[in-house]
């Protein structure tokens, strides 16, 4: 289990994470899921002691990452796939990691052939693509077949193919009662491959949730189509609804369930064509809670 | 059973090392460059040995280790892209994820460059020597190592720039770019003695003899050197550079996010 507690960290004058607390627990795939530049590579540094939190801490099953007996046994991590000397080959690079905690060079060639780079292990990095180099930061972070895993950003760089892999691979290592924290800035891609979703925004705390308990908070619209549009778009603002889109598929409404758009349809005698109700996706729900904490929105350009 | 100690984070960087071909290179190119250019000195000396005055102060020992002022540069790179490596890679985070305890990760580094630096500068000095007593051999006048300080500046030219690949090692820890890091490096072995140079000259001669360089050429020198310490105390002196550097370099290696 990892916990943050009240974790700050600032810079001179930036302050990338603000008092953020939440607990990511075993046997669950969680998403964290911000903006970009909202503070989860700098939470997931924190973690592994890489960077000093100004306040509060960051502690795995209890305990600080400095304070970890045999890390790699305990905790996997995959922060930046590129960020491997370009120079080395991968059996080397990995066999210099497993060497640092005592871990045997068996299980070297095992997490080269699980990652499908078994065929590659004594090529040198550099050549490497972004998705191989993903496959080899995953090698790694399986080397002491920890209990806990980070993963910044898996799936990028990754073919189709290799997303349907990552995203089997973490239910299964879920699904052996590990703990894995996996961060995107794609909503729709942890929608997918997380159980339960943490949501950050400028280094703040926003909503913590499963896919389903978030897309309910958001209320959905309605979409209706009648036999006389200007009397039922009359009739629903008479009914307190609003209308927010009015096309050929009908009008879009918001403020109403289907069932009173109904009733108000019924009471004007307005025969009902189509009557949907539309459920926010979670790509919505996540631009609606993080519209105030994009870090670097786009402006409109002055001058 | 997996177990993370100093011997294993050595062993790792160990690994490391042999496994970068900056390493191996900078190895290949110090043993060539102190031979090398020994051997060219060396013939030099022996095609103009009838014009070569001040015979009396003649040192075939430090002739022999002339290459070693152009090694030196070699060695420091090694010393310097054994960590800069890691910062322009980023792979650093991934040495300290395996081995948060920073004082750990840098004593192995050192021990690693120690070791293998002292290897292959010995190797180097010692076959310089050999090369070019060889060459003076029946013309120009030869010593061998029996004699105590000619053992004593060939071994000391070896960890002169065991030192120096230190030096440049916590250079690097310092301040993390291969090329500042290789500048500041250059600038303290040729710059700063062109700078005392124009300094009025009873500071100079107290200031050179500090000079790393300056230290180097009283280390492998046979004979004590006028306004120079001698050779075990030059050898001492660089030694404090190297402590006061990698002491310096680790105490904001442990402070700094990574």
């Amino acid at each position: 289990m990892i916990k943050i507690d009240h974790l700050t960290k600032r810079y001179d004058d930036t302050t990338a994470i603000d008092d953020l607390s939440f607990e990511v627990k075993p046997g669950v795939v969680t998403g964290f899921l911000g903006p970009n530049g909202s503070g989860k590579s700098t939470t997931m540094r924190i973690i592994l002691g890489l960077d000093r939190a100004t306040k509060g801490s960051a502690t795995i099953n209890g305990k600080t990452y400095h304070d970890l007996q045999v890390p790699l046994c305990e905790v996997g991590a995959l922060l930046d796939a590129k960020a491997v000397h370009p120079g080395r080959s991968a059996r080397n690079h990995l066999l210099a990691l497993a060497t640092s905690n005592g871990i045997s060079k068996k299980r070297v060639d095992e997490v080269l052939e699980f990652a499908g780079i078994a065929s590659v292990a004594h090529k040198k990095v550099g050549g490497f693509s972004l998705g191989m180099s993903q496959r080899l930061g995953i090698a790694a972070a399986l080397l002491g077949d920890p209990e806990v895993l980070l993963f910044d950003e898996p799936v990028n760089g990754l073919d189709p193919e290799g997303i349907k892999w990552i995203r089997e691979f973490f239910r299964s290592l879920a699904k052996e009662g590990r703990t894995v924290f996996v961060s995107s800035h794609l909503m729709s891609e942890m929608a997918v491959s997380a159980d339960q979703i943490i949501v950050i925004g400028r280094g703040k705390f926003i909503t913590q949730g499963s896919v389903d308990e978030l897309t309910k908070t958001v209320r959905g619209s309605v979409l209706v189509r009648g036999s006389d549009m200007t009397q039922l778009e009359a009739a629903i603002v008479a009914g307190n609804g609003t209308v927010t889109e009015i096309n050929d598929a009908g009008l879009t409404v918001d403020h109403l369930s289907a069932e009173q758009v109904g009733e108000l349809a019924f009471r004007a005698g307005i025969t009902l064509y189509e009557l949907t109700p539309q459920r926010a996706s979670l790509e919505e729900v996540f631009m609606d809670l993080t519209a105030d904490s994009v870090e670097y929105g786009a402006r409109e350009h002055h001058g | 059973m997996a177990k993370a100690t100093l011997i294993s984070s050595t062993r790792a960087e160990w690994i490391k090392f042999r496994s970068l071909r900056s390493s191996v290179t900078g190895a290949l190119v110090t043993l060539l460059l102190t031979i090398g250019i020994s051997t060219l000195v060396a013939l030099a000396v022996r095609s103009h040995w009838s014009h070569v005055q001040h015979r009396e102060t003649f040192d075939p020992a430090s002739i022999s280790l002339v290459g070693v002022f152009f090694a030196q540069f070699a060695f420091g790179v090694i010393g310097t892209l054994f960590i800069t490596g890691e910062y322009s890679s980023g792979s650093i985070r991934t040495s300290l994820a395996a081995v948060p305890n920073r004082v750990r990760l840098i004593v192995s580094k050192v021990i690693v460059l120690t070791v293998s630096g002292f290897i292959i500068g010995e190797l180097a000095a010692f076959a310089a020597f050999f090369v070019t007593m060889s060459i003076f051999k029946g013309k120009v006048p030869t010593v061998s190592l029996s004699s105590g300080p000619v053992f004593k500046a060939v071994v000391l030219a070896g960890l002169y720039l065991t030192l120096l690949a230190i030096i440049g090692f916590a250079l690097g820890v310092l301040l993390r770019q291969s090329a500042i890091c290789i500048s500041v490096f250059v600038s303290l072995l040729l710059i700063v003695p062109i700078i005392t140079n124009f300094l009025p000259s009873s500071w100079q001669a107290d200031i050179t003899r500090f000079e790393p360089s300056e230290l180097g050429s009283a280390m492998m020198n046979t004979q004590p050197q006028v306004n120079h310490f001698s050779a075990y105390g030059s050898a001492f002196v660089l030694l404090l550079y190297v402590v006061a550097l990698v002491g310096a370099g680790t105490a904001l290696f442990v402070r700094r996010d990574a």
